[in-house]
Parts: structure tokens; sequence; C-alpha cells
């Protein structure tokens, strides 16, 4: 192989590993005779694995509706597999290796569900794009149910309160001159420690979930300005107070205001910031 | 990329489907079981990514100029992956960084990264090849094959 070739291959594997590769570029790879399944794209696919890990958070838990779909595939799958339901199993116990050697399906799929977090939080660039949102019980949304979460999210917050030894509270203000929120109030609750937090609200309009959704961002002591972290997104259907649990994408750590912007359904990588709802500054 | 909750519950799905089908070919020595689940994962989101071909704005991520992550003030991994990452990550030039971290962090394309930073695109194709083969190189993961550069 020429080293001109040599190269460009290297440069589709990592490519492969950082990006994906398109049809074009995996029949360009063959041609070269790369190895797309080889050592080097799997040492590759496996360090852009491992990157994705560094803003991860382990102790996410998957929601509860998930986790019981999952558990319907796992009896579909195996249940099509017989001949190799024994196999996958055995498999299963030697992975989970901290686990009773029980050579069933659901102990296999025990150690799957204990590696939910890596998967989930795997997820965090599709997440992060496609925040889901929804109205919940006390009329505003992006609440996602897990197996934790049993509690409203007024108890949420007030527990948060009471158990958070770190917890910053700061003010929501209206921002001068943006018509239609000059009524909201409330606040925001935030804990680093546990990387949980509260928006509380009263005077935020209702908004129409097919035209534009609310999206929130908190903005670090230490990052620059343009670079918030993207809060999530969540709805209005209903008048008087709301609760909305926040749901960073990234961590957060000492964050200085927080900021609530109109945006298009499904929510915006960036703001252009050209409606902004409320602002809340923690005091120092 | 649909932008539903439902598209997302099915990746979830489909990366679990995947992680039975591929169990037989994990391997310990190779990497921790975290891995070989993210490994399965980001394949799976990235074929359901190009299948989409889903295209953001460059409009909308023109000021997502992200400054390179402070990494002496975060504190932002919790797994053991995670911590080697971040520490990879703090090894590499901080173009570099900002690279990776935009490409598998936040997903965004060569193109994209190229009109949110401004960066020439060969420039930002150049960060992305020697980040990645320097943390390869950090993690201590395959020097096999075609591996011989040494990244700036």
């Amino acid at each position: 192989m020429t080293e001109n070739n040599e190269e460009l291959m290297l440069d589709l594997l990592c490519k492969q590993a950082v990006y994906g590769l398109s049809e074009d570029e995996t029949r360009q790879l063959r041609e070269l005779g790369g190895d797309i399944d080889g050592d080097d794209a799997a040492s590759l696919e496996a360090t852009a694995a491992m990157i994705a890990m560094a803003r991860i958070d382990a102790n996410d838990q998957m929601p509860a509706h998930i986790l019981a779909k999952i558990s319907d595939s796992a009896d579909e799958y195996f249940d099509a597999l017989p001949s190799n339901r024994s196999r996958y199993a055995d498999r299963s116990n030697e992975l989970a290796s901290a686990a009773a050697p029980k050579p069933s399906v659901m102990n296999w799929l025990g150690w799957a569900v204990a590696a939910a977090a890596c998967v989930a939080l795997a997820l965090n660039v599709y997440f992060t794009r496609i925040q889901p949102s929804g109205p919940d019980q006390a009329g505003m949304a992006k609440a996602t149910p897990t197996v934790q979460e049993k509690l409203t999210p007024p108890q949420m917050r007030e527990m948060l309160m009471k158990t958070a030894p770190d917890v910053e509270l700061a003010s929501w203000t209206p921002v001068p001159k943006v018509e239609g929120f000059q009524q909201v109030s409330g606040d925001v609750v935030w804990s680093d420690q546990k990387q949980t937090g509260y928006m509380r609200f009263t005077g935020l309009p209702a908004n129409d979930p097919s035209r534009e959704t609310y999206q929130l961002w908190i903005f670090e002591e230490n990052q620059g300005d343009k670079t918030p972290i993207d809060g999530g997104t969540f709805d209005v259907s209903a008048n008087g107070e709301v609760i909305v649990p926040i749901s960073a994408s990234l961590k957060a750590k000492n964050p200085k205001m927080f900021a609530v912007t109109v945006e298009k359904p499904g929510g915006v990588v960036v703001s252009d910031r050209k409606k902004i709802a409320a602002i809340a500054k923690i005091e120092t | 990329m649909l932008r539903n909750s439902e598209d997302a519950e099915d990746a979830v799905q489909e990366i679990f489907i995947d992680v039975w089908k591929n169990a037989a070919r994990f391997d310990p020595p190779q990497s921790s079981e975290t891995t070989f689940i993210a490994m399965i994962a980001r394949r799976r989101l990235i074929d359901r990514i190009r299948y989409a071909q889903r295209r953001i704005s460059s409009d909308s991520i023109e000021d997502m100029v992200v400054e390179p992550a402070d990494s002496t003030t975060q504190n932002l991994q919790t797994t053991v992956e995670g911590r080697e990452a971040f520490e990879a990550l703090k090894t590499l030039r901080p173009e570099q960084r900002q690279v990776l971290e935009l490409s598998i962090i936040q997903g965004l394309s060569h193109q994209e990264i190229a009109d949110a930073t401004g960066m020439p695109l060969g420039t930002v194709k150049t960060h992305a090849r020697r980040g990645i083969l320097q943390a390869r190189e950090h993690f201590g993961l395959g020097q096999k094959g075609l591996s011989k550069e040494v990244p700036a």
C-alpha cells in the first residue's frame, strides 16, 4: 500500500470512529483494503466511545417505562432464539461477574440494565437534540418519569431544598422590553452536588407546543456566556404556579445565571436569544 | 433526526438488542463492559443520524464557538472510563479537544464544526484525526496496523 493510501485509510478510520462513514466512504475504505471491523477501527471506536463518556453522569436512571419496554423486548428476543438462549445466558453470566450465576434471561437483562446508565449517557448527543416534552400532571412538561421519581415536582423540589447542603436559589425576573413575559416571577433552585434543580414559575404564559417551546439555559461561572448548558425544553399548558424539573444535557458547575428562552418545538442547540422569557441570577 | 421521545426510546431498545446480539463478541481484555456498550450505542446512533440525514442549520450553531472545556474546574465524570477520558482530553491541544468535544459529545459534523468555529474544514479534520489518535495512545488502545502517527 502506498503511503498516500495508508494516510487516506487512517483518515477514513478516524472519521468512522468520530462521525461514521457515508456509503461512498465505506466503499472507499473497503477498496483500500481497510477492515471496518479490524483492530484499528475497533480501537478508534473504543476511543471515541470513551471520550463520549467524559461528560456523562453514570447516576442517570433509565425511565421506568423504557425499562419495561426493554424487559418486554428481552423476552421477545430471547424467546425467538430458543437454541441460543442458554448460550446467551451463559455469556451474560460471564459478563455479570458480580451477579449470582442464575442462567436466566432476566439475569442477563439485569446486567444490561445495570449498564443502562452507560447506554443512556452514550445517548447524550441524541437526547440533547430531541428533548422530549409534553404536559404532565402539574400542567407543565419535561418530566421524564424514572424509577425513583414517585414524588410530584413540588415534593421533589421541597426535598431537594431540605437535603442538598449546597442548594442555590435565584429569583426569576423578566427581561425589560420583552413583551408577554413581564408578569413572570418565581425562582429556581439548584444543587451542584446533586446536579438537580427545579424552576418555579408564576405568570409564565402557556405555550403552543406545536409552534414553540420554552428552553432553559444554564450559565456556569467558569464558562463564557456564549456557551451556556442546555437545561432542557419544557411546555406550560396551564396558568398558575408550575414547577419544572431541570434536565441539563451536561453537568453544570457553579451556575451563575439561568435563562429561559422561547424556541422552536424541540429546542435548539444554540439560541439566538431573541425571545428571553426570564432570567435568574444567583447572587454572590 | 426526529425530535421526539419515541425516536429516542426506539434507539434505546435497538441498542439493547444490538448489545444482546453482540454479547458473544465482548472481550474483557480489549474493553470494559461500559466501553463495549458505549461503542454499540454510538454505532447505532450514528446509523440513525445518517439514516435520517438530519442536519442542523449552520446559522444555529454560529454562536457555538465553544471554548475548550476548563478541565481543571469541571467535575463531570462519574465512571472509571469517564475519568480516564477526561484525563485524556486534558492532554490534547485545546483545538483538538474542542473539535473532539463538538464532534463526539455535541454530535456536530466536520462542516458544522468548521462553520461554528471558523476553522478551515481541513483543519477541523486534522484536529479530529490527531486528537483521536492521541487519545487512543493515552488510553493504550491498539497500537496495531496503521496507527503509527504520533500527533503533534
